[in-house]
């Protein structure tokens, strides 16, 4: 256990430097923009008409509330989509420094994480006003939201980190990435319901499509924010488990292999 | 001890790929290839010293001989291939002034990103704050993003934090290249103070003046390997026969 706690240990020794980066992040990206910030919170909204003009009016998907369904699936799964896009360069975009100063990589990469936690926090504004606009006024389910943003912040953190260290031993990463999460997110009950998955005919593409990591992890925003009570169990453990295997495992990796980077730069 | 470093047979290995397998297509295709052995460089071979707290060393060598590679390896930025070395202490590189500069960060969000770099938290660098801006000698520039710094500016203000986080090991490599003559003298002075409040010193230069000057121990690199340890004006006169190169003006020991 010690093999873990040490570099642990060290990350916290450095959490200042963390926040400076996640800082240094934000001010860099709406440096010279007349909206500022304002784009945190313009972004999702835009995003939301655009989706609900093509999924409630065009096609007519049929979901009450629309608005309030999309985004309380899409804010999580841009976490995950654009924390682990963006992590994949922040090892090869920081080597200068990794080159230099020994500090614990994993500090880019969480860095990312970081800076795009903040979108999502600052963005559940719009989404609680946008709840008040269409008729459903937050409850007291929101308060899931509290442990479903960690459950994400965990998963999206492995995968940051697998994805940063995989992008420095192979470049095409950064293509494959854009693909594979393309995919993922037709595949993820995010523009949809989970209930139209239920209805596919194959019962074994059900059954691997239940399999997908990110699912429960949307569903616990989606149930919280859309439906206003809590998630079932069965839902949470599963998140619980696909965030704890995503963070275990995407940490040691990056511990075993993080000493050998700085030979593929 | 506090600032004590030790190396135990360090060896540090590159492997030179020719064709750097950087993709996937590169992986599978050069699967075969793979079979053939990468050319490996060794950098440095069983290299083994100890240094005491307080010591000030100087490193010499031709270019190539291995020097960045050990400071990097005392700086804990990579790891040897083989041996150990054991560094105890907070280690301040001044590799490379300004390592850690973001362009686009004002110099005085600058001195504490460089700061947090070394682990120091914003306290500490809080209270620091004021000497390194008067050291730096930038006075309201410091409010200033850093691309607009001229590279005097720049080295002036990676030096001034460098040498205020009070490391207990600091590592100098060729920094007072750059800045015009007197602030190289006071930089010489400043390095002179931290010398004398007991910290451990790494020197390297390619100036043999300064190195007989603030080093009490040089050591000099060979093709990767340590070929002397000793007082400064032996160590220059094997650097120079392995160099086979005397200049004339520097025959008569300049200490």
């Amino acid at each position: 256990m010690t093999a873990l706690t040490r570099p642990v240990a060290e990350l916290y020794r450095f959490r200042e430097l963390l926040s400076l980066l996640i800082g240094r992040d934000l001010k860099v990206r709406y440096k010279r923009s007349a909206l500022g910030m304002l784009w945190t919170l313009l972004n999702p909204l835009l995003q939301m008409v655009v989706y609900t003009l093509v999924f409630s009016t065009i096609m007519r998907m049929g979901v009450p509330g629309y608005p309030v369904f999309l985004l309380s699936g899409l804010l999580p799964w841009t976490l995950i989509a654009v924390s682990t896009t963006s992590s994949a360069f922040s090892l090869l975009n920081n080597q200068g420094l990794i080159r230099k100063v020994a500090v614990p990589q994993a500090i880019y990469p969480l860095a990312v994480v970081g800076s795009k936690l903040v979108d999502l926090l600052f963005s559940l504004l719009p989404l609680a006003l946008i709840a008040l606009l269409v008729g459903r006024t937050p409850s007291l389910s929101w308060l899931f939201v509290i442990p479903a943003v960690v459950l994400a912040t965990a998963f999206t953190t492995g995968l940051s980190l697998v994805f940063s260290s995989l992008t420095v031993f192979f470049r095409d990463m950064r293509h494959l990435i854009d693909i594979l999460f393309q995919v993922w997110f037709y595949l993820t009950p995010v523009l949809y319901p989970a209930s139209y998955l239920e209805k596919l005919p194959y019962p074994w593409v059900r059954r691997a499509l239940e399999l997908n990591p990110a699912a429960p992890i949307i569903r616990c925003f989606q149930v919280a924010i859309y439906e206003g009570r809590f998630p079932a169990p069965a839902t949470v453990a599963a998140a619980s488990v696909w965030a704890g295997l995503s963070l275990g495992l995407g940490f040691a990796a990056f511990q075993r292999v993080q000493d050998r980077h700085i030979h593929y730069f | 001890m506090r600032g004590a470093l030790s190396f135990e047979h360090v060896s540090m290995c590159f492997r030179m790929h020719r064709e750097k397998v950087n993709t996937l297509k590169e992986a599978v295709l050069g699967a075969f290839r793979h079979l053939k052995e990468p050319d490996e460089l060794w950098a440095l071979r069983g290299v083994s010293f100890q240094v005491q707290r307080g010591e000030s060393v100087g490193l010499i060598g031709h270019n190539g001989s291995g020097k960045s590679t050990l400071l990097k390896i005392a700086a804990g930025v990579l790891k040897p291939t083989e041996g150990v070395a054991t560094v105890d202490g907070r280690v301040s590189p001044m590799i490379e002034l300004a390592a850690g500069f973001d362009p686009d960060l004002t110099g005085r969000d600058n001195i504490f990103l460089n700061g947090a770099l070394m682990g120091y938290s914003r306290k500490e660098m809080a209270k620091k704050y004021e000497r390194i801006v008067e050291f730096s000698e930038l006075g309201e520039l410091i409010d200033m993003p850093v691309k607009n710094y001229s590279s005097g500016m720049y080295a002036r203000l990676g030096f001034a934090i460098a040498a205020d986080v009070e490391p207990e090991i600091l590592i100098i490599d060729e920094v007072l290249a750059v800045g015009d003559e007197r602030f190289q003298a006071k930089c010489m002075d400043r390095i002179r103070e931290i010398r004398v409040s007991g910290c451990t010193i790494f020197y390297v230069s390619h100036g043999m003046g300064s190195v007989a000057e603030l080093c009490s121990r040089v050591l000099v690199m060979h093709h990767g390997q340590l070929v002397f340890d000793g007082a400064p004006e032996p160590a220059i006169a094997r650097y120079r026969e392995l160099q086979g190169f005397t200049p004339h003006s520097a025959l008569a020991g300049n200490a």
